[in-house]
């Protein structure tokens, strides 16, 4: 052997001992006992073949039992009748889509309810009441462009505790079983409308017209609601038109852009959002355009709908002038990375709204107000039309909103949100649990406080809380 | 071992740090891709079933399109909800940055993060095709044998991946692939923090999409470590699938067919 050769070959022989230790990593092979014994055997490989059609239909049974509490000793009496102490409901709930040849389909969502209720009659036709949300034919006469008529959900918006570019939110919740706002989207009505959308790889566009097909009526309320009416009086009393479209700048921002017109004004709406990271999307909603204060809204809604008499006066001072105002939502989701819980966390400004002064008014003029007096009355309508319109009373408010998945225990989901009104401090508060204890089997609850002093946006109401228990059966 | 086995397995490595030097990390990473995935777009049912403290406890069934962005090379998604009862009908589309869900009840699209949970212990990075070598820079840290998910030993190309924008869903993945074969063996998936959140065992590997690949993956939460999901493809076919489905708006349109 060469001069060189031993060094060599003890060299080779050193890096032979290190491959040989690391050839055999002691910690890597342990990993494999974390795999759980049910599922050591592979899953049979299942033959190439098309893919099964895929279900969008959705059935389930629900039986929700809800118990409220109410205040006393109101600041501003709350017109009669008094809030229900207790509801039991149960509810058949369908959503379905069908093919009809290639390009045209049939949607149908919609909610059979059956329920008693503290102060509502039985039997009576308002133990049964359907929610007939969506009915509509869809037809794509060319690729990715589509021509939907009927009633339709058409929602937009990016934020989930106040949507002010959702448009066609307005009078279309009926009944909520929670005021969790991401569940109120769901439980609403549609509009009739007649849609175009074309989509591209660029972008998409949509319009949409909601013809007037029936007259304004007044807000309703638990026990004036219809069985079986489609309530077109909620959704088509004037006639309404939507522009939108998006546009893909082939970056992480993903701008809409959106006009809307009604009763001759207009408003326009933006939505943006942007990945920030692997855990935090940030979002913004906004729309603007003229219009009066919501208070001056209210008013004229209930003259024209004949609630308030025609010439009513304000019994607060208000600003009936049409002026640019702006709606806002901003705020972004977290997700940390080691966790299963997703938090929200929004700013929203509504500046036609209440601000600090118009809350002083408003407990100014109601204080010591008789129940049931014309003044109270006025009072407490122009808060339920701010309800009806899916619209915050105070002009800015903090939402914080979680989603805990696998919280505590498997199968166990905890949604919690807290929306507080910055001016006084006070606020929502709602914690619902789901547990899933099979695929088909859900039971759950959840609990609603409303929190802050007797002068305050929600210390104020009537309704100081509730609790629901809940069993759902999906099919 | 005697001195004898030593100059030959010493040879061998040598033999084997060669080829590996022949072979770049990111040459091993991108060729492990093409085993996973096939270069065409496709359509797949996934199951993914849940394991808690060893007991089966759920399943869901999705129905997956992917196909590559022919700009960044990196594969879009669309996910359809199958089972259970109560999430079929939910979509959730992946494109570059943009990750939506959308749900039927509410009917509206919300872009969620990748961390964001949406199946079991699995996020949604997860489970959806990807490409590592579009998203991480690889280097070799060694070769070692190491037991696959049958126990049966593996000469693997250890490797680290490290995040290379930020599309990718973890900050660091260590990675083993089968020398010769690049049939992925194992990978573990770190925090930015530098915690091990998830383990990952390809198996199963057989003929799906016109090769031989792994069907099956079992993902370990190693936070919680008696957590553990399996997600099988099961009928796989060639599709195509026109461009404009991946926009947001495309979501409530989709039907799986």
């Amino acid at each position: 052997m060469r001069a060189w050769g031993w060094p060599a070959l003890l060299l080779a022989a050193a890096l032979g001992w290190a491959v040989a230790r690391a050839d055999e990593p002691p910690g890597e092979n342990r990993d494999l006992d974390l795999i759980p014994k049910a599922a050591q055997t592979p899953q049979a490989a299942a033959p190439e073949a098309p893919a099964p059609a895929g279900t969008t239909r959705k059935l389930y049974l629900e039986n929700a039992f809800t118990q409220s509490w109410t205040r006393d000793g109101l600041l501003v009496p709350l017109p009669p009748p008094r809030p229900s102490a207790w509801q039991e409901r149960l509810l058949l709930d369908v959503r379905d889509e069908w093919r009809v040849g290639s390009n045209v389909g049939l949607t149908y969502s919609g909610r059979l309810n059956l329920r008693a209720e503290d102060g509502l009659d039985f039997p009576s036709h308002q133990n049964v009441t359907n929610d007939l949300r969506e009915a509509y034919a869809s037809w794509e006469p060319f690729e990715r462009t589509f021509v939907d008529a009927g009633r339709i959900n058409l929602k937009s918006g990016v934020a989930l505790g106040f949507n002010p570019t959702d448009f066609f939110k307005t009078r279309a919740v009926v009944e909520p079983l929670s005021v969790d706002p991401v569940v109120l989207r769901e439980d609403r009505l549609g509009t009739l409308m007649a849609r175009v959308q074309r989509i591209w790889a660029g972008g998409s566009f949509t319009a949409a017209y909601a013809p007037e097909v029936a007259s304004i009526s007044p807000i309703y309320n638990d026990s004036n609601l219809h069985s079986f009416d489609p309530m077109f009086d909620r959704t088509n009393a004037q006639d309404r038109f939507l522009l939108k479209g998006s546009v893909d700048l082939g970056s992480s921002l993903s701008p809409e852009l959106l006009a809307y017109h009604d009763n001759g004004r207009t408003r326009w709406g933006l939505n943006l959002t942007e990945s920030v990271g692997q855990s935090v999307v940030a979002y913004a909603e906004w729309s603007g355009g003229r219009r009066s204060s919501l208070m001056d809204e209210a008013l004229s809604f209930g003259r024209a709908s004949g609630t308030l008499p025609a010439g009513a006066p304000s019994v607060l001072p208000s600003d009936s002038r049409q002026h640019f105002r702006n709606e806002l939502a901003a705020g972004a989701s977290y997700t940390p990375s080691e966790t299963k819980i997703t938090f929200n966390l929004e700013y929203h400004f509504n500046e036609a709204a209440f601000s600090g002064r118009d809350w002083n008014n408003w407990f100014l003029a109601g204080t010591g107000t008789r129940r049931g007096s014309p003044v109270a009355g006025q009072l407490w309508y122009i808060r339920g039309y701010a309800a009806d319109q899916q619209e915050p009373v105070g002009r800015n408010s903090i939402f914080l909103r979680a989603d805990w998945v696998d919280a505590f225990v498997p199968k166990l989901e905890l949604t919690g949100f807290v929306d507080t009104d910055v001016v006084d401090g006070s606020a929502r508060l709602q914690v619902t649990a789901d547990y899933y204890l099979s695929d088909h089997w859900t039971i759950g609850g959840l609990v609603l406080a409303e929190l802050g002093a007797r002068r305050s946006d929600f210390g104020s109401l009537a309704q100081g809380g509730s609790v629901l228990a809940k069993v759902a059966r999906y099919f | 071992m005697n001195w004898l086995t030593r100059i030959v397995f010493s040879a061998l490595a040598l033999f084997a740090a060669d080829a590996a030097l022949a072979q770049t990390a990111q040459e091993i990473v991108a060729a492990t891709d093409r085993v996973r995935n096939p270069d065409q777009p496709f359509r797949s049912v996934l199951t993914l079933t849940e394991y808690v403290g060893g007991k089966e406890r759920d399943h869901d069934v999705l129905a997956v399109y992917s196909k590559v962005d022919p700009t960044s090379g990196q594969f879009r998604n669309l996910v359809q909800y199958l089972e259970p009862a109560r999430d079929a009908g939910k979509r959730v589309l992946l494109d570059g940055h943009s990750l939506w869900f959308f749900d039927p009840d509410s009917k509206v699209s919300v872009r969620i993060s990748p961390q964001q949970r949406l199946i079991g212990q699995a996020a949604v990075g997860d489970i959806l095709t990807v490409n590592l070598s579009i998203d991480y820079t690889a280097s070799m840290v060694g070769v070692e044998a190491i037991d696959d998910a049958a126990r049966k030993s593996r000469q693997c190309w250890h490797l680290e991946l490290k995040a290379a924008n930020d599309l990718a869903t973890y900050s660091r993945v260590e990675y083993w692939v089968e020398q010769g074969s690049f049939y992925p063996v194992k990978g573990k998936f770190y925090s930015d923090s530098g915690r091990l959140l998830k383990i990952v065992y390809f198996r199963n590997f057989s003929q799906r999409l016109g090769s031989i690949r792994p069907v099956e993956q079992i993902i370990i939460d190693a936070v919680d470590t008696s957590l553990a999901t399996t997600a099988a493809f099961g009928e796989s076919a060639f599709r195509d699938v026109p461009e404009g489905w991946f926009q947001r708006d495309y979501l409530p349109r989709l039907q799986i067919k």
